[in-house]
């Protein structure tokens, strides 16, 4: 609740950053990641890169399963098309002889499309069955989709089981061959994809999505034609995966098929949960704590036992049940997620110091 | 304006309509009344598009409309509002009412993105539009950012009728819009519709049990009866048919 | 035609298995509308608690070691060729205090983790969205694998068949079959089990108390039924059926984590079937059995991991709601 509306005009109003601590916040988080290659060491740098990659992916999902209701536990399969679309592409524009500085404004593109290509068929279930059968189609082509990668018959294009090696991407001639560097692509591509996703909510087509989501007869009534919006919003989902995708490839050395397993499908959807579904800044939020909180049982297990092996073991299963009571703990007490805490925080910074709460 | 020729409609063995037609005029509001169970509220999902008739055509303006989708029908300019209220209980008032106009803007997924550029002039004029028409209408410019979760069950309705407003709809239907309501909100309700139909010359069909209303504001009626059409006429005609009666009051032994 | 035929066995014995997984989901899901996402973990869990029950335990030097060896048997057993029938007999007989004990651990351990699941987070939840429930379902996955790992740090093992295991071999038709002994009665054991379990769903008032509760909760309530006990029910015949396909799983392909993902397939399984369709499900489980054969036979062993999905988008595509599934109708 804001007290009193002083705005004059319609624009003034439609605005989404509309008061100064939104603003600060937002921009508060692009002077920080501008600043971070510059003081940053390398760790953080590599954690900062994992953190931008799953915003874009988180995105992705956050359009199709935050904003149109179509769930997803598939959305690996993207990423790893994304991924593995990049680098053969970047092979193909080699073997075409296209400049390599120019390289990676064909290669990230022609991923995304790949992606959102795939993203169209592994929707079409989508025009006939919701919610579990959905999960469960998803889940499927993913499975599928991964066992392709590694089948034999593929291997020459995918390299399958042992993956394929990446291209260190050049943009006219700047060759981004450190993790820093890369860093300075994958927070230009986070911020960007933020940015034009929310975009959509503004205008029609973001509306249609909701409505879907919503009341799917009712948003037919009003002429959304669920067949394009549910598939638009698919390929939507799917292209900023692929870009996710896209940007793994570039930041690892190799990218290898049991990265895109079941595991970073249910990471995305983690993320989502605990970030918010069908919020702006969700996926920021969520990403921050599921990546995050590795790290930190990492720091607070070396103190506590030291550098041991049998620390070590405890560490990778702990962090799977962490991850998992995160999604439950989530669910039962924070559904909306941390954009519900924030918006708490920033609802008692516009009253303060009139009121509290 | 919209007509409807001998409509059958059948789920498995129950025949919900049968043999249902009628043509409402141009600019008038055409009342479908009966008891609970006759097929109103099917014949409204067969005039939009969610049933498919076993049997029948639907007609706008000489235009048969009857193989056309949910979403194609409302590009024809067929709004519609819902018996239970069916508003997207997540967004707010306003997004609710912007959604109803969703065929008229052309923002698509790229101009979209970009934002800044056509489609906020567009969404910038939308805006002033539903403002002056719908909201400023419809006397919701006080809940205009509230969601529609907040709302008390009268005002619901009121921004489901402004949701079916904003698409300029050429013919509207209204099912059971004061159901529930009280005295005073019906009276409302009732100006609305009345004001509707004779700012915009929109054809209304209205499906209702309040009597009272119907009576007052439709220039003609038709009903139902366990899906057959057993009657239709001015107000008074239908209310003096002896099978009408029979239907309401049960028949005399 | 003798290889289709022994493909098609081996499916057949695969299928029952993947219908008595189904039962579990199947019965979550008819009473309390979760689609339960980690049963293939809960089943997973059922097998290493059977693995611990049946294996580890006993070997330890302080528990009794549950071995059946009156003098008879020791001698039978030296004098029994390796690898004949009479062998796996006499081995058989000598686990089979172990694998009792251990079945019925693990049934107890599964029944319990069912019901603290049902309590402490499908309860809280009653009433609220399907998502929100389905989704805590997809975090148990990780909690129940990070369990499992934390709990059973070791690689995989084998554990004794609930069956005698002698290799069969008979004529057919002219054709030679070949078949495990302890899959042929496992494949009866999953059978019975199903076939039981639905007859007493149909019958019992239990049964109609959890259709009831599906329907409608509220009004179940109110006529009477109480709601909570009935979803703790299903859970728990969930976990038991899980537990004894787990300890099937277990024997025939070893204890591993890889026991989770096979969860998945069988939920592809169910919803191919018709996730409230206890007879589809089973048609579609036979199904997969049989195709995947087919599919190990003609394409490689590879193919048979992703015969299941590709199976289920198929009919997800051509009849939304699975085989037999029913509709749900949408009142406008």
């Amino acid at each position: 609740m804001i007290n009193g509306n002083l705005k004059a005009t319609y624009a003034a109003d439609e605005k989404i950053v509309d008061n100064r601590y939104k603003f600060s916040f937002v921009w508060g988080l692009a002077v920080l990641a501008a600043l971070l290659p510059i003081f940053a060491n390398d760790y953080v740098i590599l954690v900062a890169c994992q953190v931008g990659i799953m915003v874009v992916a988180v995105v992705g999902l956050n359009v199709l399963t935050g904003y149109t209701g179509l769930m997803s536990l598939g959305h690996a399969a993207f990423v790893a098309i994304g991924a593995y679309g990049v680098t053969i592409l970047h092979h193909a524009a080699s073997a075409l002889s296209i400049p390599e500085g120019i390289q990676p404004f064909l290669t990230i593109p022609g991923a995304m499309a790949l992606a959102a290509v795939i993203g169209l068929i592994v929707g079409l279930p989508s025009l006939r069955v919701k919610g579990v059968y959905l999960a469960v189609a998803t889940l499927s082509a993913n499975f599928i989709i991964i066992f392709l990668i590694e089948l034999d018959a593929l291997a020459p294009w995918t390299g399958g089981k042992t993956g394929l090696t990446t291209v260190d991407p050049s943009i006219f001639g700047w060759v981004l061959d450190t993790q820093r560097e890369v860093f300075i692509l994958i927070a230009v591509m986070a911020f960007s994809t933020v940015l034009l996703v929310q975009n959509l909510f503004r205008t029609r087509v973001g509306r249609a999505f909701i409505a879907i989501r919503e009341r799917d007869y009712s948003a037919e009534i009003l002429g959304i034609s669920l067949l394009r919006y549910k598939l638009t919003s698919f390929a939507i989902s799917a292209a900023c995966c692929g870009l996710a995708g896209a940007l793994m490839a570039y930041f690892y050395a190799r990218v290898l098929p049991e990265q895109f397993e079941l595991l970073l499908s249910l990471q995305l959807v983690a993320a989502l949960i605990v970030g918010g579904m069908g919020r702006t800044m969700g996926p920021v939020f969520g990403v921050l704590v599921i990546v995050l909180s590795p790290e930190l049982l990492k720091v607070i297990l070396s103190a506590i036992a030291g550098d041991s092996i049998e620390a070590a073991q405890f560490r990778a299963p702990l962090q799977e049940i962490i991850f998992g009571l995160l999604i439950i703990g989530f669910i039962m007490f924070e559904p909306l997620g941390m954009t519900q805490i924030s918006d708490r925080v920033f609802r008692a910074l516009n009253r303060w110091p009139f009121a509290r709460g | 304006m919209l007509k409807v020729e001998d409509i059958q409609l059948s789920f498995g063995g129950v025949r919900a309509l049968q043999g249902v037609s009628f043509e409402a005029a141009h600019g008038e509001i055409t009342g479908i009344i009966g008891p609970n169970g006759a097929g109103k509220t099917s014949l409204f999902n067969v005039i939009s598009g969610f049933y498919k008739p076993d049997t029948g055509t639907v007609t706008v303006e000489g235009q048969d409309i009857s193989g056309l989708k949910p979403d194609a029908r409302a590009a024809l300019g067929i709004a519609r509002t819902f018996q239970n209220i069916a508003l997207f209980r997540g967004m707010t008032v306003l997004d609710n009412i912007k959604l109803g106009c969703h065929t008229r803007l052309n923002a698509n997924v790229w101009s979209a993105l970009g934002y800044f550029g056509s489609a906020q002039k567009e969404e910038l004029e939308l805006r002033r539009d539903l403002e002056e028409r719908v909201i400023d209408f419809l006397e919701i410019d006080h809940v205009r950012k509230a969601p529609i979760t907040a709302l008390p069950y009268g005002l619901q309705k009121r921004v489901e009728l402004g949701r079916a407003l904003a698409m300029k709809p050429k013919i509207l239907l209204l099912d059971e819009p004061v159901a529930g309501m009280n005295r005073e909100e019906t009276a409302d309700m009732a100006r609305f519709i009345l004001d509707v139909q004779e700012q915009f010359g929109t054809t209304i069909l209205l499906v209702e049990h309040d009597m009272h209303m119907v009576m007052d504001i439709c220039s003609r009626v038709v009903v139902l009866n366990f899906g057959q059409q057993i009657a239709q006429g001015t107000p008074q005609e239908v209310a003096q048919s002896k099978e009408v009666i029979d239907a309401y009051l049960g028949q005399a032994a | 035609m003798g290889q289709f035929l022994q493909f098609a066995i081996n499916g057949l014995m695969a299928g029952a298995i993947y219908a008595l997984i189904a039962l579990g989901i199947v019965a979550i899901y008819k009473a309390t509308r979760v689609v339960n996402f980690a049963h293939g973990y809960v089943i997973m869990i059922g097998a290493y608690l059977y693995y611990t029950f049946a294996v580890i335990l006993p070997s330890a030097p302080w528990f009794p070691d549950l071995l059946f060896q009156p003098d008879w048997l020791v001698e039978a057993k030296s004098k029994a060729q390796m690898f004949s029938p009479e062998a796996a007999w006499l081995a058989w007989l000598e686990k089979l205090p172990r694998i009792i004990f251990g079945l019925i651990c693990a049934i107890i351990g599964s029944s319990i983790l069912a019901r603290l699941i049902e309590r402490f987070l499908m309860r809280p939840l009653l009433g609220q969205s399907n998502f929100a429930m389905i989704m805590i379902t997809v975090g148990l996955i990780s909690v129940l694998s990070g369990a499992k790992s934390m709990i059973w740090t070791g690689d995989a093992a084998s554990v004794p068949h609930l069956a005698p295991n002698p290799a069969l071999r008979f004529e057919v038709f002219g054709s030679k079959i070949f078949i495990f002994g302890a899959n042929l009665v496992s494949m009866g054991l999953a059978l019975v089990i199903f076939a039981a379990i639905v007859i007493w769903l149909r019958r019992s008032t239990s049964g109609v108390a959890m259709r009831a509760a599906s329907e409608d909760q509220s009004t179940a309530y109110s006529m009477g039924i109480s709601v909570p006990r009935v979803f703790a029910n299903a859970w728990v015949l969930a976990a038991a059926t899980g537990a004894i396909a787990g300890a099937i799983l277990a024997a025939r392909d070893g204890v591993s984590p890889a026991l989770g993902l096979f969860g998945f397939s069988v939920l592809a399984i169910v919803l191919m079937g018709g996730l409230d369709s206890f007879v589809g499900v089973f048609i579609s489980a036979m199904a997969v059995g049989i195709l995947e054969a087919l599919a190990q036979w003609q394409l490689g062993g590879d193919w048979v991991e992703i015969t299941p999905y590709v199976a289920v988008l198929i009919v997800i595509l051509i009849r939304p709601h699975g085989l037999l599934g029913q509709k749900e109708i949408e009142r406008i």
